[in-house]
């Protein structure tokens, strides 16, 4: 077997995550209780109460603690001199080999949630694909995308 | 440094105002529709025939700004670029450096044949907008186009002297021009009988499905469930046979369509190559030229559709690297060539490519994988269609062997090997691909391994190699994990290292 990618994302990456899941779960009750509020003024069977109710919590089950957890055990990254690793996925995990050769350019982005938390996503980008690395610590990234683009120049460009 | 400033030819005006007509022709149509036929004149002349004047009027002005557009388009070459001037209130200015270029696109339409002229198409590698070629200039003789090559060969011949300059000889770089005339060498060209297979085949499917149903109403009535239709079968037959035949014909039309455009546009295709690129002609009609610098060619694929199979047929196609092709450039090098020269004629094209069959084939432990996903969404459909339509309905059940067996072909034709710095994928949809790639060519790589992969230790394997502006991927789909690991290990090794 091969060894699996030395480094993981930030723990405060699940957190985010988690907060994402909880959105999304906030979003989903508010359709909830509108379909209750339905359910109350056209008389529709009770057992729809307890169903939505079921499937709610089943979701947020899934979308705000397992999901994430998952998510973020899987996560792992590594720069290595001649080229990055990466792997992840929830049900299919995928391992992405990109060397250094290959690599045009690096970005880091981060949005509100991100900032928040001190946060960055790092892209990088080769002649056809882009790879996210997400939820790295800034200094992090910062550092990582610098080290990336010295090792990426040091390699002849050949596309 | 020559600083003359060249002209198109006038025909130019002439192929830019047919071009906005072309592109304003549906709402002229329809103002015209709308306006001219109404009947009963009010006694103006100008009010009854305000329609036409407009499209005169139109047509007239649309003509003057092609003559515009043609009278202030200028280029000229200058401090080893191709510079284009062009524009009347905005004028626009754009400065191509010639070691930027690329390759040279020419195409010789109606219009340019009686003049002997060619449309030139620049092409650069980083073209921001990928449906528009870097520089195009529309109409030019053939002794202009000849200047350009030229000028940016010996501009390109300067800028090879000039580190070299400083302190050593220059000389023999000065024979180059002259060899570079001589090397072009004719590759392949397609005979008429190629033409005409490609051409027929290249709709084939849908005939032979149409075919299919034709046979099949017929059949119906030798059929001994016939009775089991009872009065609605006589219907039914009768329905079917129209739609059969309608289909058919509806086909028909569209496949002859096809055959005779694949006609004109593949008319005389031949391959040429020199040292650096290939160029590709074709065309009767419209005469096309595509040139593709061989080092920017990422992958060979050789797809062999089961239709052109039957009669011993192959497609050869390359993905090149940049250009304004569009998404993905998948050029179509041998569009139809006999299965057996394949091999002969891409030792010839690229030498240093490994063409053996690729001989690691899958072992069993993936097979199920080809077909279980298929399987379980179709079943179902196929428990719906036998509810509702209950005896007929129980004819998808036919689909499921279909499938299976379509999965264990596909198992059955995947396959990779890996020779030097070459790695070698098969796979099959329908067709069956073989992908030649180098291994400076892969972008990336990936593994992937859903959790049943996992417990039976099989992955799948995919590299993405640049096609254009996007990716082609090349897959090898559910073998075995050590293989898979095997791939990525040679991928990972001497990467750094740039080839052999």
């Amino acid at each position: 077997m091969r060894a699996q990618p030395a480094n993981r994302i930030s723990p405060k990456g699940l957190k985010v995550w988690r907060l994402y899941g909880w959105i999304q779960t906030i979003i989903l009750a508010l359709v909830a209780i509108g379909v209750g509020v339905l359910v109350y003024i056209f008389e529709w069977p009770w057992w729809i109460y307890p169903l939505e109710a079921a499937a709610l919590l089943l979701f947020a089950y899934f979308i705000i603690i397992l999901f994430p957890k998952v998510r973020w055990m899987r996560w792992r990254y590594e720069v290595r001199e001649s080229e990055i690793e990466l792997q992840h996925g929830l049900f299919i995990v995928k391992r992405t080999l990109i060397p250094m050769v290959r690599v045009q350019h690096v970005d880091t982005s981060q949005g509100p949630i991100l900032r928040k938390y001190g946060l960055a996503e790092i892209s990088i980008s080769t002649a056809a694909t882009v790879h996210t690395i997400p939820a790295l610590i800034m200094a992090e990234a910062d550092e990582l995308r610098g080290r990336i683009s010295v090792l990426a120049r040091v390699a002849e460009d050949d596309v | 440094m020559s600083e003359q400033r060249y002209k198109l030819h006038w025909i130019t005006a002439v192929i830019e105002t047919l071009k906005t007509l072309k592109e304003a022709i549906l709402p002229l149509v329809v103002l015209i529709f709308a306006n001219g036929f109404k009947g009963g004149g009010t006694g103006l002349w100008y009010v009854d025939y305000l329609s036409f004047i407009i499209f005169g009027v139109l047509i007239i002005s649309l003509f003057v700004s092609g003559i515009i557009k043609w009278k202030r388009f200028e280029y000229w070459f200058e401090d080893d670029e191709l510079r284009i001037e062009s524009g009347l209130f905005v004028k626009k200015k754009r400065y191509i450096p010639f070691d930027r270029i690329q390759s040279l696109d020419y195409t010789e339409g109606i219009f340019h044949r009686p003049f002997g002229l060619v449309k030139v198409k620049v092409e650069t590698a980083g073209s921001s907008n990928a449906k528009q070629a870097e520089g195009e200039l529309t109409a030019i003789t053939k002794e202009a186009a000849k200047r350009v090559e030229t000028e940016m060969a010996e501009a390109k011949k300067r800028q090879r002297e000039m580190p070299v300059a400083d302190g050593e000889m220059v000389s023999p770089i000065e024979e180059m021009p002259m060899e570079e005339e001589l090397n072009f060498r004719k590759m392949f060209t397609m005979t008429s009988k190629d033409l005409l297979v490609l051409a027929t085949t290249s709709g084939g499917v849908g005939v032979i499905l149409s075919g299919v149903a034709i046979f099949l109403s017929q059949f119906g009535e030798l059929l001994p469930f016939e009775w089991m239709f009872e009065e609605i079968s006589a219907f039914i037959k009768f329905g079917v046979l129209i739609v059969a035949v309608a289909v058919f014909l509806g086909l028909l039309g569209v496949w002859i369509l096809s055959v005779g455009m694949t006609l004109l546009s593949h008319y005389n295709f031949t391959v040429e190559m020199d040292e650096e690129d290939i160029v590709i002609t074709r065309g009767l009609l419209e005469k096309k030229k595509v040139t593709v610098p061989l080092k920017r060619i990422q992958s060979v694929v050789v797809v062999e559709n089961p239709v052109r199979k039957l009669f011993g047929y192959a497609t050869v196609s390359i993905h090149s690297a940049g250009g304004g092709i569009g998404q993905s450039s998948k050029i179509n090098l041998f569009p139809i060539v006999k299965r057996d020269r394949v091999l002969t004629y891409l030792e010839d094209v690229f030498p240093d490519l490994y063409l053996e069959e690729p001989a690691n084939r899958l072992t069993a432990k993936g097979r199920p994988f080809y077909y279980r996903i298929d399987f379980l969404w179709m079943l179902p459909i196929i428990g719906a269609l036998t509810y509702f339509f209950f005896p007929y309905g129980l004819f998808s059940l036919a689909i499921i062997p279909v499938i299976i067996a379509l999965g264990i072909w596909q198992h059955r034709s995947a396959a990779y090997d890996i020779t030097g710095s070459q790695l070698t994928f098969r796979f099959r949809g329908i067709s069956l691909q073989t992908a030649y790639m180098k291994k400076k060519r892969i972008q990336s790589m990936e593994m992937k391994q859903s959790y049943f992969h996992r417990r039976k230790g099989v992955a799948t394997v995919i590299a993405n190699i640049k096609s254009g502006m996007g990716v082609f991927h090349a897959s090898v789909h559910h073998m075995d994990v050590e293989d898979a690991e095997r791939i990525f290990n040679w991928y990972e090794k001497g990467c750094s290292t740039i080839d052999e």
